[in-house]
């Protein structure tokens, strides 16, 4: 899963291209992303970028807070001592970056759960923006070891242009 | 998964048999912090790993079974319970409540440390649950959250809600220092971490007015049996914009200065 491993202006920076769905044989969520993450590999911030599906405009939006929908939570079992038995979540999420995208509420749905329509309408009267399958899971994991996380999702359908735009401002943001 | 060698609800039952001739009129389950009903007369004590074959694992919560008297009737008071986010499946979470029941106990009181979602609510108050949320069963591992969202609240009023009702009531006409009951819904999240506050506007959208981790599992163990089952939420904290959870501290220290409220409450029910 770790893809490259390489120094920006001193800081040290792994990235993770993909992520270990949990279909069916892996017990949940990125486990070997998540192992790293709880050695303390890396940064304090974890960005995290995940395909997902938005309830407005097809564009890259910044997670500002979520729902866990997934009816699993990756700290079940005996605590890791790398973070509290009860740790808050509230305080993950990095706001100042990305000022251009549009920040919302993330639901995080169990993988492989296709919402109806009227589940859709069910969440967003629930104060859902969009949704995905991977990112919220990892999250948690990231508030407990003491991480900040910066969280974008792309809706699908978003145009190339975008991602590449949010790319180019990920790779200044890493960079600075 | 925690692996446990936890005991049969019969070996559990056979064993309290074994020291108790009587069965007791009552049994009170404590939850985070909750100290009520200590030093009763007679008191025999024994250890969770005694009676159930393992021992909680939360700061909060001590695993002993007590046998002591209140008004002269033989009560019993489990001090601990144990959580699915501890990694135990549902019947280990269940099993202190099925042995109450097998045991043929009649009245089940349930204590839980909750944090406050509706806006009426003050720290150190006590709910009685008239329903709850089922968030946390492991159905919901399979089909995600979706279905529980769709549902609609589990109604637990009975007979013993409504004298556990009737009993508050009368204490706070008799001392104005005993704050009324409050009486709500109680979602019972999975945890072990706390709530988002996005999740809290959720759940006061669905009409949740406390949320905690546990007591849906005790509730729904002696439905339609004839234990009779009420519910007590201490409200540890109230979530609002403004306020951060200062975590698990302040979770105990709530629940102690509710106790002495909680103690009268119990006894006085317990007592008639």
């Amino acid at each position: 899963m770790v893809t490259s491993q390489i120094s920006l202006k001193g800081a040290s920076r792994i990235d993770f291209t993909g992520q270990l769905p949990d279909f069916t044989h892996y017990p949940a969520f990125s486990s070997d992303v998540i192992s790293l993450i709880r050695k303390g590999v890396g940064s304090r911030v974890l960005v995290v970028i995940d395909v997902g599906w938005g309830f407005g405009k097809a564009v890259p939006h910044k997670v500002r807070d979520h729902m866990n929908l997934t009816g699993s939570n990756p700290l079940v079992g005996p605590n890791d001592s790398c973070g509290e038995r009860f740790p808050s979540v509230n305080s993950v999420y990095l706001s100042d970056f990305l000022p251009e995208l549009p920040a919302g509420v993330l639901a995080g749905l169990k993988p492989g759960v296709v919402p109806s329509a009227d589940d859709l309408s069910l969440m967003r009267s629930l104060g859902a923006d969009f949704y995905s399958y991977n990112l919220v899971p990892t999250m948690i994991v990231a508030a407990h070891a003491g991480f900040k996380v910066l969280g974008v999702v792309i809706p699908e359908g978003t145009d190339k242009a975008a991602i590449a735009n949010l790319w180019t401002a990920l790779t200044d943001i890493v960079e600075d | 998964m925690v692996q446990t060698t936890a005991k049969s609800v019969e070996q559990a039952v056979e064993f309290l048999r074994q020291v108790s001739r009587d069965v007791p009129s009552a049994a009170i389950v404590l939850g985070s912090g909750v100290n009520v009903l200590e030093d009763l007369p007679e008191q025999a004590s024994f250890s969770y790993e005694q009676v159930f074959g393992i021992s909680p694992t939360i700061v909060g919560h001590a695993g002993s079974l007590s046998l002591g008297r209140v008004d002269g009737k033989l009560v019993t008071v489990l001090r601990g319970r144990f959580h699915l986010y501890e990694g135990h499946d549902w019947d280990v979470v269940t099993l202190p409540a099925r042995v109450i029941k097998e045991w043929g106990v009649p009245c089940l009181y349930l204590t839980n440390a909750a944090g406050g979602l509706s806006p009426s609510f003050r720290v150190g108050d006590l709910m009685l649950l008239s329903g709850y949320r089922d968030h946390l069963s492991p159905q919901y591992k399979e089909t995600g959250l979706l279905p529980a969202l769709r549902s609609t609240a589990s109604n637990s009023e009975n007979e013993l809600t409504k004298h556990l009702w009737q009993v508050g009531q009368r204490l706070a006409r008799e001392d104005r220092e005993f704050r009324p009951l409050q009486v709500g819904i109680y979602a019972g999240l999975l945890g072990p971490s706390y709530e988002t506050l996005a999740e809290i506007e959720m759940l006061k959208r669905l009409k949740a007015d406390a949320v905690g981790m546990s007591t849906v599992p005790e509730l729904r163990a002696v439905e339609r049996s004839k234990t009779r089952a009420a519910a007590i939420s201490v409200i540890t904290n109230v979530w609002s914009e403004d306020a951060a959870i200062d975590g698990h501290e302040e979770v105990l220290k709530a629940a102690k200065a509710a106790s002495e409220r909680l103690d009268r409450l119990f006894r006085a029910a317990i007592a008639g």
